[in-house]
């Protein structure tokens, strides 16, 4: 792969270029459904932290469609997917020392996911 | 000692940064002349001022304010802000109600476009850890005060999508021009580690 002539920097840092992917992929879930982190520990990369793995969250928002990094990472492929931006109460992540107001809002692929 | 001129020697992590850039030179991998265009262009150009534009603007226009909040990558661009980490972007606002908090665990996704390149202590595990754990914790030790009626919510940007707070609009600015406004609106402050106009 050529460098990046200078003469390049502007339109291409300016320009960006969005990692959606443009698949008709069918949404495994939608808003207000209820869901359970994976309690998965891959060798590999994963973008599913580990204080979320097994649990329970409520679909807030759908994203779309983007590639998966657990794959994408490791040479495997885009597997595209829905991702999703999931709401967990701070109560249910961190006890009930937590305020019961207070929640954790993050993006999860369709993979990382259960149906609670 | 007085008197005794030496330089002390450059600090570990740009000693790093300058064996990387060498290496990669010499490989023909990058041109010297993209890099400084790179560093030139996040110096100058992109940075927390954009953002802060973006937030006066949406303070002053309740129009654009609804198009920010339902087309952020969109509305941004209206003010000629775009491009690499911010192509997919969420701007979540702050109200009486409601204090956000953005944070990346994994790492350091912060948005470009509008804030420029994130500082060290978004990018350490301390702050990473806590801001999930214990908000309200980090907010104080910020200087930001959050009523026990306010509800946090804390984003934690783990995918493609980046997100910028939209800081509420300080009281007795009734009278102020757009510029001031943005005068007003730190790089704290849409992090959510601040309020505007916090001193």
């Amino acid at each position: 792969m050529p460098a990046l002539p200078a003469d390049m920097v502007v339109p291409v840092f300016m320009g960006g270029a969005s990692a959606r992917i443009d698949a008709d992929v069918a949404a495994k879930f939608k808003a207000g459904d209820g869901v359970i982190a994976r309690n998965i520990n891959p060798a590999g990369h994963t973008r599913l932290p580990r204080y979320l793995r097994g649990k329970r969250g409520t679909i807030h928002k759908v994203h779309g469609v983007f590639g998966l990094p657990d794959t994408m990472a490791h040479g495997g492929g885009e597997t595209p997917q829905n991702v999703y931006s999931v709401r967990f109460t701070a109560r249910e992540l961190w006890g009930a020392d937590a305020s019961a107001r207070d929640s954790l809002y993050v993006d999860m692929w369709d993979d990382y996911l259960d149906p609670a | 000692m007085a008197g005794h001129d030496h330089t002390d020697p450059p600090s570990d992590i740009a000693l790093r940064v300058k064996a990387l850039e060498s290496l990669l030179l010499e490989k023909g991998l990058v041109e010297a002349e993209t890099l400084d265009a790179i560093v030139e262009l996040y110096e100058h150009n992109i940075g927390p001022k954009n953002g802060a534009q973006v937030v006066a603007r949406a303070w002053i226009d309740p129009e654009y304010k609804a198009r920010l909040l339902a087309d952020p990558t969109s509305a941004i661009a209206e003010l000629g802000f775009s491009g690499v980490q911010g192509e997919d972007m969420v701007v979540v606002e702050n109200t009486p109600e409601v204090h956000n908090l953005l944070v990346c665990t994994l790492c350091s996704c912060y948005p470009w476009p509008v804030l420029g390149l994130p500082p060290v202590w978004y990018k350490a595990a301390p702050y990473r850890a806590r801001a999930v754990s214990e908000p309200r914790s980090v907010l104080e030790e910020f200087g930001v005060d959050i009523g026990d009626d306010v509800e946090v919510r804390v984003w934690d940007s783990t995918a493609e999508v980046r997100y910028m707070v939209l800081p509420e609009r300080p009281d007795g600015t009734e009278d102020l021009s757009e510029e001031e406004l943005a005068a007003l609106v730190t790089r704290d402050s849409m992090i959510g580690t601040a309020r505007a106009g916090q001193e």
